[in-house]
């Protein structure tokens, strides 16, 4: 209805998008430590990029809980009796679990230098790390009614928004170390970033011609606050310029890239609360 | 093809099974909110949220407008997406009726329900509450299901002054409700949503229930109450 005399709110708000972006890093740090089992180059992050994916695992699920309205009744999700497999929450409360099970054992087999476990437990991480991205996206996908949320996209930005901000925060955990790492990182990050840019052209471009609800989440999500935050610092500020900088000779040099991957964060950040509050707006005039 | 027609969920149309719906006469309402204050007696539904709302829309040019009115309510969908949506089985429906309903005991306010709504029909209660233990969690219009196992019609039909809520049960082809969908041309609110929603309109020009441009440049008046309500609201 055009007028009203009863409002409604946005469902989620942007602790959500705090934690998706927490979680996204936490998976891709976790990716990192066991790429340093099979590519040298990484060996490096082994352990400093396990122990923050632990830090901000742990970090996530305080946001995860504190966001619920019964925080105590969060051991729910784990009651067989009570689970709901339609329901992506109810996967993604089985892959945090585990993939947290799985960090556990992951650092006591480090420090028992056990590497052939080590090794195991890593790739399979790693396995549960990927569904933590994915199953965000489904989080959001799955809503039929939603504006920039209801796209196939959302799982596979999820996962590149992940990898472009893990990415980042291992290049400032690398510092100076090593060249070959310091090469790779750069990479890691241009592809990455290219996948989000790419995604994002494709998701305005359909949204801005989608349907009446699509079309009107278009022109909030491009004009006032909502367009500065997505425009300006998460697709201008936060991906192109970076996107550039790492292209250019000065991206190269260690300093840029510590100033492409500050930048590639903020973005990162910046798009997901974009597109968690974009998908909101709309209803709440319905 | 029966079986590729419905979804496992569905019960409209499943001899033996009820499927409870409500018919609003959108010509009859006079919009004069006696339906939501029942409501809000019957359930001592808190300051602020609703089970059942009357929002309207202003149509014509002066001297000749009119308040169009259009209640609200949970639509009791045949494939709601907010059952889909809860991942501890909080939210769910009761095949013979088809009400869609929440075990309060537990719901974690994972708030999943009411993204999924596409009609806003859910709400989170407040955390403290004078007279009802109930707290913290989402609610929504139960179709009074307390009432309608007793015998009894929801107590916004009951009260509504114009007889614009009509309230039966749509696999019995001889009940009220069947007669006017089946007679009568109704809509349903988002049917592209493909939630199946159960409660009719008569009357209905979708070219007001619908979001239109006026979402972008609301009124400045309208937008004022609007952010009047959302400080008042913890919004
Ligand atoms: S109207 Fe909303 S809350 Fe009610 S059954 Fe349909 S989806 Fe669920
Ligand atoms: S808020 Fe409660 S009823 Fe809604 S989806 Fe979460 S647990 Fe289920």
């Amino acid at each position: 209805m055009g007028d009203f005399n009863i409002f409604h709110h946005m469902p989620w708000s942007s602790t959500y998008s705090i934690y998706f972006f927490t979680i996204g890093i936490s998976a891709a740090l976790f990716f990192m430590s066991t790429l340093s089992w099979y590519r040298e180059e990484f060996r490096p992050l082994r352990a400093s990029a396990f122990y923050l994916s632990f830090v901000l695992l742990a970090i996530s699920g305080l946001l995860l809980i504190s966001d619920l309205s019964k925080p105590a009744r969060f051991l729910n999700i784990m009651n067989p009796a009570y689970l709901n497999f339609t329901s992506p929450l109810a996967w993604g409360g089985l892959n945090l679990l585990s993939f947290g099970a799985v960090s556990v054992a992951y650092f006591f087999m480090m420090r028992k230098n056990d590497e052939g476990t080590s090794r195991k437990l890593a790739v399979l991480g790693s396995l549960l790390a990927l569904g933590l991205p994915i199953y965000t996206g489904f989080d959001l996908t799955v809503h039929q009614n939603r504006p920039v949320w209801n796209t196939p996209l959302m799982p596979i930005l999820f996962v590149a928004l992940s990898l472009v901000s893990g990415a980042a925060v291992a290049s400032f955990l690398a510092g100076g170390k090593s060249e070959k790492l310091h090469v790779m990182l750069r990479r890691f990050m241009l592809w990455s970033a290219g996948a989000v840019g790419a995604m994002l052209i494709s998701l305005l471009g359909t949204t801005a011609y989608g349907g009446s609800g699509q079309e009107l989440t278009f022109m909030f999500m491009t004009s006032g606050a909502l367009g500065g935050i997505f425009i300006g610092v998460g697709i201008l500020l936060g991906t192109a310029a970076p996107i550039l900088l790492l292209l250019a000779p000065f991206g190269r040099q260690q300093g840029g890239m510590m100033l492409a991957a500050l930048l590639l964060l903020v973005g990162g950040m910046a798009l997901r609360y974009s597109i968690l509050v974009g998908g909101q707006i709309v209803q709440t005039y319905f | 093809m029966s079986e590729l027609r419905l979804s496992s969920i569905e019960t409209r149309g499943v001899p033996g099974k009820k499927r409870y719906a409500m018919v609003i006469d959108l010509r009859r309402c006079i919009g004069c909110d006696a339906c939501m204050t029942a409501c809000k007696a019957e359930f001592d539904v808190p300051v602020g949220v609703f089970r059942t709302w009357v929002p309207y829309r202003v149509v014509g040019t002066y001297p000749n407008v009119r308040k169009h009115f259009m209640p609200r309510l949970c639509n009791h969908c045949d494939d709601p997406p907010c059952v889909r949506a809860c991942p501890v089985g909080a939210t769910y429906k009761v095949e013979d009726g088809g009400f869609v309903l929440q075990h309060y005991d537990r719901c974690i306010g994972c708030k999943a329900c009411m993204a999924s709504c596409p009609y806003n029909a859910r709400f989170m209660l407040p955390k403290s509450r004078t007279y009802t233990d109930i707290t913290s969690v989402v609610d929504k219009c139960t179709f009074c299901h307390h009432r309608v196992t007793q015998g009894l019609a929801p107590a916004c039909v009951v009260t509504c002054i114009g007889r614009a809520r009509i309230f039966g049960d749509l696999n019995d082809p001889a009940s009220e409700v069947s007669r006017l969908v089946s007679t009568l041309p109704t809509q349903v609110l988002r049917p592209e949503e493909g939630t199946k929603p159960h409660v009719f309109y008569i009357g209905l020009d979708r070219h007001n229930s619908e979001f239109g441009r006026a979402v972008y440049s609301p009124l400045e008046v309208l937008e004022e109450d609007r952010q009047a309500f959302n400080k008042n609201h913890g919004a």
